[in-house]
């Protein structure tokens, strides 16, 4: 065994553009504990509720990260909407999860493109994010803008999406299924993907319980936790709904959680859009939320479960917002991960948990 | 499986209890959230067991008392102790990793705690209205008296004072201070001519 010795890893790095800073203390090639270093971006974004009103604040929220901003205005609106007891008309609520599970296709999409990119799978890489284009026109026509959308409001939506839109993205959905299962096939069949995934990075299901980790991250490791099953807003409509859960508990695992998801996603989306009700996407709401009023609510991110909290203080401003991003939760998860691992393999799980810390810094 | 959420209020002394009594149930951590009050520091702990989540709450924590820290039973917290630390300037005591301060890289120490005339302005405005409301109120609950003439007049007169400083209140507070300004000028202005009438 050899002497100990810390290396930096990050926070800039080639693999990772998140800006997350490791300690990695190693004997020989084996990493024997890795110390998470992050705070390089924080921005303040929850503090910016005492100078934007609650109606504005939708916009800041949608901010918080590029990949899963329609999430960030959605919860935002529901723990806000619950705040002040506003009932969503059900068309608004099919749409809010039409486009939510439309962003999770593009994360995921976004993500297997970069894990491709990190085990060097070039031409994989750029497969997957010219398939993820597709996705981003669908938001393009059906919003005006392909990463922040500005189409939540507190109270359901601002855009409605007309019949003959919502059989267009039935029509592009389809085309994307097939081409995206000749690039699933690549993933989870490929000699040299497996190479370098299978049996890596490993996480039992009593550490990920332990651990409290949430997303896919947690459910690779067999968690059958998905806020998604909780049947918040339409996603109760759903006929039936089981989270996707693997019992490898490593990168293989990880990947192919989130591989299937988009499978998932899409069957969720053309669900939605076959029992989509006519009427408002929208109630107007007046008011302030009361002072001391409290509201709490989860929504499934693509990268897990995303907390928000609200406290009201009677005026348009609200004392307090607080979102627990799925990253901050994972960190305890990727520490116990990395623990015994190779050097060669600390960014390949580091990338399996798909961490955002511009979420968790906001 | 319902999703339901849930409010209770905790003594500090309960923590390390309740934080051991989750663990055995099976409860599992969902976050750790801090908000600045007149009062101290309100610290709410979540944890989430088929499909509950309850947010229990720490009122009033002062700079001078000691959180212990729940790492022990669950790892997680971690990153939400040593933000709590670094954002409100909580003491929190025994983090299984903890980066003594230095988790965020901040160019304010505490920045949570600093009350911005934004958020000074909403609290007065929101204390000015409760305090109109209830007045208003109880003028009511009197004007049913046989002597209600005098009381409304005292009341209405008083109503319409507090919005008006409950509308400076919510305004910018260099606006407000020019809208005083003005107002304070208008008011001499007005005394001086009574004055020169008499």
């Amino acid at each position: 065994m050899g002497k100990a010795t810390i290396i930096p890893f990050g926070p800039q790095h080639p693999v990772l553009p998140e800006p997350l800073h490791l300690d990695l203390v190693v004997e020989d090639e084996k990493v024997i504990e890795a110390i998470p270093q992050i705070g390089f971006v924080h921005r303040g974004l929850e503090k910016l509720v005492e100078t934007r009103d609650y109606n504005q604040f939708i916009y800041v929220a949608e901010r918080i990260c590029g990949i899963c901003a329609f999430g960030h205005s959605y919860g935002y609106a529901e723990t806000v909407e619950r705040l002040m007891g506003v009932e969503v008309p059900e068309r608004g609520q099919y749409l809010r999860v039409i486009w939510h599970e439309l962003s999770r296709i593009h994360s995921h999409i976004l993500w297997l493109g970069l894990a491709a990119d990190a085990f060097g799978y070039e031409s994989l890489f750029m497969h997957c994010w010219r398939l993820r284009e597709r996705v981003l026109d669908i938001f393009e026509k059906t919003t005006g803008g392909r990463v922040i959308f500005s189409v939540v409001k507190v109270g359901g939506v601002v855009r409605d999406i007309d019949a003959a839109q919502l059989a267009e993205i039935i029509r592009v959905l389809e085309g994307i299924k097939s081409d995206y299962r000749q690039l699933m096939d690549a993933f989870l069949k490929d000699s040299s993907v497996m190479n370098r995934t299978v049996g890596v990075g490993y996480l039992s299901f009593e550490d990920a319980t332990n651990l409290s980790m949430v997303g896919p991250f947690a459910r690779a490791s067999n968690v059958a936790y998905d806020v998604r099953s909780l049947g918040i807003g339409a996603y109760g409509t759903l006929s039936d709904f089981q989270p996707i859960v693997d019992t490898q508990g490593d990168c293989y695992a990880r990947m192919k959680v989130r591989a299937l998801e988009v499978l998932q996603s899409i069957d969720i989306i053309e669900e939605m859009i076959a029992r989509i009700p006519a009427g408002d996407i929208s109630v107007p709401v007046k008011g302030n939320p009361a002072e001391g009023a409290e509201a709490a609510c989860v929504v499934e991110q693509p990268r897990g479960e995303c907390y928000y909290y609200a406290r009201g203080n009677g005026s348009k401003n609200l004392e307090r917002m607080r979102m627990r991003t799925p990253t901050s939760q994972n960190l305890a998860g990727m520490v116990k991960a990395l623990e015994g691992c190779d050097l060669a393999d600390v960014n390949m799980i580091i990338l399996t948990i798909d961490p955002c810390i511009s979420c968790t810094e906001r | 499986m319902g999703f339901a959420t849930e409010f209770t209020t905790l003594a500090l002394q309960e923590l390390p209890e309740l934080s051991n009594q989750r663990k055995a149930d099976g409860w599992r951590f969902v976050q750790l959230l801090a908000v600045n009050t007149d009062m101290g520091i309100d610290l709410i702990y979540s944890f989430m067991k088929d499909g509950l989540l309850v947010n229990s709450e720490i009122k009033g924590v002062t700079k001078d008392q000691v959180v212990p820290s729940i790492t022990n039973n669950f790892l997680a917290a971690f990153v939400f102790e040593n933000e709590v630390h670094d954002l409100f300037g909580v003491n929190i005591e025994g983090i299984a990793i903890d980066f003594g301060g230095n988790f965020y890289a901040l160019a304010q120490k505490e920045p949570m705690t600093v009350i911005s005339p934004e958020q000074k302005a909403a609290r007065e405005k929101a204390r000015k209205i409760a305090e109109a409301k209830a007045a208003k109120e109880k003028a009511s609950k009197e004007g049913a008296t046989p002597e209600q003439g005098k009381p409304q007049a005292v009341t209405s007169a008083h109503t319409a004072d507090d919005d008006l400083e409950a509308k400076l209140a919510g305004m910018d507070p260099e606006k407000a201070a020019k809208v005083r300004a003005a107002m304070a000028t208008k008011a001499k202005k007005e005394a001086a001519r009574d004055g020169e009438g008499a």
